[in-house]
């Protein structure tokens, strides 16, 4: 009786062949984490509402500002399913109004993060010496201050407007991606391979781009997609303590903070912005931690 | 031992410098004319220009930083340019109602978090592992004002059982200041009835800021729990009949905790920032309110003060787990 070479029989025939193997089976591994899926979902709908939400709104010209002083405070009805708030203006449009702002701020913040670490980072890393002590010297001392206090004082100093939060936070945001780098950067370029293209002649840059970089990116991503969830939040936070996005541009955070003065008896002015940023921030890490389940082997367990 | 601690000890001057440098050139870029704002927009050039000299704004920014890091190591670190206060006394007013709220937090975050990492690792992949770790991914998406916010409506605003915020009530008399921790001080008193008011206070401020810590420590208890367990003295303990109670109890578990030691230092420094939106929340008189306040008005000597007594605590605390790793652990000395 022979034994099938099962482990001869599906073994990939070429690189394009392995790389379709490897994510079917990461594919699996992530359609296998209930909650991996659930939180893939809840970011594809917010994705969705982001881009379309705004033309599909029950009163569009309250997200430009517009107010009905007829309407204040109605509770959540058919008419108005979040209610309206005190200038009338109806929470479900301005709650789906917001997530454009806070879905866009949160990626460049993190985006902006990930440039600046990873080519901070990447320096330090493939150069080392002095380079990579003065870097990873700042970068120590930028993780003992507190990133939310940090990015308040830039936020402040730089002025309000959405452009100037996203620099204020993503400065505070970007030594863990350089950490993170740098760490990568080191292991990588003690491998064969790179070992082998550099006994091969390839230039410095030649090493980074077509060697280094690409083996580096997946870690990358991954913290990219763990830090959108806290990005929203940090963006959110800035909103509500009033550095940030200001109205009447509709954020999460600083209808939050308006609602506040309304409570107990407007509620539903609170609560709703309050889901939400729940919602994206539940959704983000979610997703974040299934993929780095699937695709990064050293968390897997 | 004695080495390694003084090797430590000496590393912190590099970095107390360097915060120092940090902490001053974010003060300085805070935007608009401090000195205009405080004067008030009657104020003649005169004025202005007597006040900016009072400050010594009216020197090169060297010579400012020089100043400013010789006041900091003979414990003068400026003013409030609003107040006119220095801002140590400041520190020490607000610093205690912040580190009482931290500390009250942590060890909410520990005694849960530690036991049901514990429960999930050794129940994984069933309902208990489930659960935890969605609870966990829930706790630290909520965000904590928001979760304040619904505290206060629920408890304070409908149920009345919890006051909505502050540290005491206006009317109550607090004790005398021996630590600023208004638990502690009231019992040294023996001041009951002031206590417990105080623990009401501190109950929903405090439970707000222990959700992201709780789950992380609950995730961190979890993964090192799992990497003991797979190791071979605990197969070895097993092979040998030990309970599975025992098993846990006396190998596990204390091999699993000096994991999550690492975790529970650097979330105390995270969380000293992070108090900022729960105190706004609260009005709780601590140092985050304060720093707000500060950078609203501009005021930057504050905002300097703040973010390097944070990173000043942040390091401390820091060094603390090293020590104690070191004493756990001898492999870390000698490295």
């Amino acid at each position: 009786m022979s034994v099938a070479p099962h482990d001869f029989g599906d073994f990939p025939r070429s690189a394009a062949a392995a790389r379709f193997e490897a994510w079917r089976r990461a594919f699996y591994r992530f359609s296998g984490s209930r909650l991996s899926v659930i939180g893939l979902g809840i970011c594809v709908f917010l994705v969705l509402v982001a881009i379309f939400g705004e033309s599909f709104v029950p009163y569009p010209q309250h997200v430009t500002g517009g107010i009905a002083p007829r309407a204040r405070f109605l509770p959540p009805s058919a008419t108005h399913w979040f209610g309206t708030n005190e200038l009338g203006q109806d929470v479900f449009t301005l709650v789906v109004a917001g997530s454009r702002v806070s879905l866009l701020c949160g990626f460049a913040v993190v985006f902006a993060a990930a440039v600046v670490g990873t080519v901070l980072g990447g320096i330090a890393g493939y150069y080392g010496g002095w380079t990579d002590d003065l870097i990873m010297r700042l970068t120590d001392l930028k993780l003992t201050i507190p990133g939310l206090i940090l990015a308040m004082a830039i936020a402040a100093a730089l002025g309000p407007g959405i452009v100037n939060m996203i620099i204020a936070v993503s400065l505070s945001w970007w030594p863990g991606f350089a950490r993170l780098v740098r760490g990568e950067v080191l292991s990588k370029k003690e491998e064969l391979f790179v070992l082998a293209a550099r006994a091969l002649g390839a230039s410095h840059a030649r090493l980074i781009w077509r060697h280094i970089v690409p083996n580096v990116l997946g870690a990358i991503v991954i913290k990219m997609s763990l830090d959108m969830g806290f990005a929203i939040l940090t963006v959110a936070a800035l909103g509500f303590i009033g550095i940030g996005v200001k109205p009447p541009t509709p954020e999460w955070g600083s209808l939050l903070a308006i609602a506040r003065g309304y409570m107990p008896e407007f509620w539903w002015t609170a609560v709703f912005p309050g889901l939400a940023i729940f919602l994206a921030v539940f959704g983000f890490n979610l997703l974040g931690d299934g993929l780095r389940d699937v695709l990064d082997p050293k968390a897997r367990r | 031992m004695l080495p390694f601690v003084i090797r430590r000890f000496l590393l912190l001057i590099p970095v107390f410098i360097g915060l120092s440098m940090l902490v001053f050139v974010i003060g300085r870029l805070l935007p608009g004319d401090p000195v205009q704002l405080a004067a008030g927009p009657h104020a003649t050039r005169e004025e202005i220009a007597a006040l900016a000299a009072e400050f010594g704004l009216d020197q090169p920014l060297p010579v400012q930083y020089l100043a400013y890091a010789k006041g900091l190591a003979i414990g003068d670190w400026g003013r409030s340019i609003q107040s006119r206060q220095p801002v140590i006394d400041d520190l020490k007013t607000f610093m205690p109602a912040t580190l009482e709220l931290v500390i009250a937090a942590m060890i909410v975050a520990i005694l849960i978090g530690i036991p049901t990492g514990l429960l999930a690792a050794v129940y994984r992949d069933r309902w208990p592992d489930t659960l935890s770790r969605a609870v966990s991914l829930g706790a630290i998406s909520i965000p904590r004002f928001f979760l304040g916010l619904l505290l206060q409506l629920a408890l304070a605003m409908w149920l009345g059982l919890l006051p909505l915020g502050g540290r005491l009530p206006i009317t109550a008399e607090p004790p005398p200041f021996l630590t600023g921790f208004l638990l502690i001080d009231t019992l040294v008193a023996r001041d009951f009835s002031t206590f417990f008011l105080a623990l009401q206070h501190m109950a929903m401020p405090a439970v707000a800021l222990s959700l992201s810590p709780l789950a992380t420590i609950m995730r961190m208890m979890r993964a090192s729990t799992l990497e003991v367990l797979s190791q071979d003295y605990v197969l070895t303990a097993r092979a040998l009949g030990l309970s599975q109670r025992l098993t846990i109890f006396k190998y596990v578990l204390k091999n699993a905790l000096s994991a999550s030691l690492t975790v529970i230092g650097l979330y105390f420094g995270w969380l000293l920032g992070g108090t900022v939106l729960v105190e706004t929340v609260f009005d709780w008189p601590g140092i985050g309110l304060y720093a707000t306040r500060a950078i609203t008005t501009q005021d930057f000597m504050p905002v300097m003060g703040v973010t390097l007594c944070i990173g000043l605590i942040f390091v401390a605390v820091n060094l603390l787990v090293d020590l104690a790793y070191g004493l756990v652990n001898p492999k870390v000395r000698l490295s």
